[in-house]
């Protein structure tokens, strides 16, 4: 679902979605789902700008796709492992994806990767036509709820690309 | 072959881990089914947690089977706290159960093991040779998890559910609203059944002592006494009498057995086996209809008894969506007291028992989970030995897919049992 056009002659735009993945009990996992989080507080504390969503997908899958389906543009945002520094924040195409180790090692199999390529595969039209993918490089997955100091300190910026983002878009739509 | 055999990782399974067959002239020497992480690590994580957080960490430990958690978790915690929770309640748990079974039997069956039977690499490479089957499979799951959506206010990890019933109903609209593609779940789900007949199942039948709830009066799921295919039927209140756990050393998850120190099978297949009665009569004719009866003692048919209980897991979703109509309030007030609880509900997976212990203060001062891919894998190690014999005689790469595939057909979830598997043979 494209912006679409309402009575005025304006366009409308679809949902705007941004979601965090990770397994919330597996330390740097949940950078995702904590980068969302620090947005929301610093930039929406009170309500989020209409139009906007949010979702914390803690182990998404393939659900992942049905999040997607409906919306205009989505920033999906995963912890990764390149080997670079801890903390790194990186900003991905799909297919540069595929060459990052998982994150979230996600349902049965199914990271980020693998599903929206089925999506590309099956739906395509049910995907954003604009989709942009954040990784956070993690420095260990071990259990329990705590970020590494590291990952921890990249939240902020993180969560000033969103703005950013989110922000330029509402503007593209609004003009 | 004379080389041992590796599998570092294995596909499309959940979590990490690996499986060494070790060979010594041509022969299996050794098969070490090896896990990595802590084992109790949750059990460890719920202790000092306030009892009415347990069914929302304890959901966060998989992205299929939360609900399967949840059941479990609030049925024990119910149970320490003597909590009676309403017909209503019960009945909205079920059909939230039903919307797990679909997403979970919808992506186990089309997408995770299927593509072993019809010779593909993945998912993915079926997809591009037959869309119209992963589209089917990918709107059946999508059914699954907007019902668990509706139900549980998220449709990864449902956070509705409480100790005592459920924060809020949902509305009435919304759970009719879900009705026309439930029906459509129906249809594709008879057809998902027929299209599991026509598949290729390696030859392979064991002897299994199959374990699984069972009730009088409906194909047991949410609830039930502990029923084996050798006869006996025990009160879950004796299940840790009769179904011991011990650690090996191998591995850091615990293997189960019986307490005569044999192995045994939950899941799919042994609900199929010890409880076709009581399937929905559609379930029943489906299966009829390409041939089907209990009992099935081939692992990899557990994909056509999840087909089953798919069409069981519809049909049953449509009746209790039309005949949804909440009345009085969705939890029952709680009064805090030192107890002790166990909860026992099948996960798609199999058998899932919860234990907790609660002091005054309402906080777990005790937490036992036994997963049904814990217990399992006794029965799996002797699987992978019956099947070791055969398979060692093909080439390396042939047979570590064959082991991979048994393997796979027991759609073992080691983020629960702890984490899983690199599959190794050394020659």
């Amino acid at each position: 679902m494209n912006g679409s056009i309402d009575g005025a002659g304006k366009v409308k735009p679809g949902i705007i979605k941004i979601i965090g993945v990770g397994q919330s009990l597996r330390g740097d996992d949940a950078a995702g789902l904590s980068a969302v989080r620090v947005w929301v507080e610093t930039f929406h504390a009170e309500s989020l700008p209409r139009g906007v969503q949010i979702e914390l997908a803690e182990l998404p899958g393939i659900e992942l796709l049905n999040m997607l389906d409906g919306t205009c543009c989505a920033i999906v945002v995963d912890a990764v492992q390149s080997g670079a520094r801890p903390g790194t924040i990186h900003r991905l195409t799909e297919d540069q994806l595929e060459s990052f180790g998982g994150g979230s090692s996600s349902a049965h199999g199914w990271g980020v990767a693998e599903t929206l390529s089925l999506g590309r595969l099956i739906a395509p039209t049910n995907l954003p036509p604009e989709l942009i993918l954040i990784g956070i490089e993690a420095s260990q997955f071990s259990i329990g709820e705590v970020l590494s100091p590291e990952v921890q300190s990249s939240l902020p910026e993180v969560a000033g690309l969103i703005e950013e983002f989110v922000s330029a878009t509402l503007l593209h739509y609004q003009n | 072959m004379n080389q041992d055999i590796h599998i570092p990782a294995l596909a499309r399974v959940e979590g990490e881990g690996a499986l060494t067959i070790r060979l010594k002239d041509g022969v299996v020497d050794d098969i070490l089914l090896n896990i990595y992480e802590p084992p109790r690590f949750f059990e460890g994580f719920l202790h000092g947690r306030y009892f009415q957080d347990v069914p929302d960490i304890t959901a966060r430990i998989c992205g299929i089977c939360p609900v399967a958690y949840q059941m479990s978790s609030v049925q024990a915690l119910e149970a320490a706290l003597g909590v009676t929770i309403s017909p209503e309640v019960r009945q909205l748990r079920q059909l939230l159960y039903c919307a797990e079974y679909i997403e979970s039997h919808a992506l186990h069956i089309y997408l995770l093991q299927a593509p072993d039977l019809v010779g593909y690499e993945s998912a993915l490479s079926l997809a591009a040779d037959a869309p119209d089957l992963v589209k089917r499979a990918l709107r059946l799951k999508k059914i699954g998890n907007d019902l668990l959506k509706t139900i549980g206010g998220r449709s990864v990890h449902p956070v509705n559910t409480c100790v005592g019933g459920f924060y809020r109903w949902p509305s009435v609209d919304a759970i009719r609203a879900l009705v026309p593609e439930l029906e459509w779940a129906m249809k594709a789900s008879i057809d998902t059944a027929k299209w599991a007949a026509t598949l290729n199942y390696p030859d392979f039948e064991q002897d299994y002592e199959f374990v699984a709830l069972n009730r009088i009066d409906e194909y047991a799921i949410y609830e039930g006494d502990i029923l084996s295919s050798k006869g006996k039927r025990i009160s879950p209140l004796d299940f840790e009498k009769h179904y011991i756990e011990t650690h090996v050393e191998r591995s850091n998850a615990l293997h189960s057995h019986t307490a005569d120190h044999g192995t045994y099978f939950v899941g799919p297949l042994a609900r199929f086996n010890l409880n076709f009665k009581k399937l929905r009569q559609v379930a029943r004719e489906t299966a009829r209809g390409i041939g089907l009866k209990p009992p099935l003692r081939n692992p990899y048919k557990g994909l056509i008894a999840r087909a089953i209980e798919l069409v069981h897991s519809c049909d049953l979703a449509v009746e209790l969506a039309n005949a949804y109509q909440p009345q009085g309030p969705s939890f029952k007030e709680i009064k805090i007291r030192p107890g002790e609880g166990i909860g026992v509900s099948e996960a798609p997976r199999g058998l899932l028992y919860h234990r907790y212990v609660i002091d005054e203060q309402g906080l777990i001062r005790f937490a036992r989970i036994t997963p049904p891919t814990a217990q399992n894998f006794a029965q799996m190690e002797a699987d992978l030995w019956a099947l070791a014999p055969t398979v060692v005689k093909q080439p390396q790469e042939e047979a570590s897919l064959s082991f991979e595939h048994l393997l796979r057909s027991y759609d073992p979830c080691i983020s629960c049992a702890v984490h899983f598997l690199n599959l190794k043979i050394e020659r």
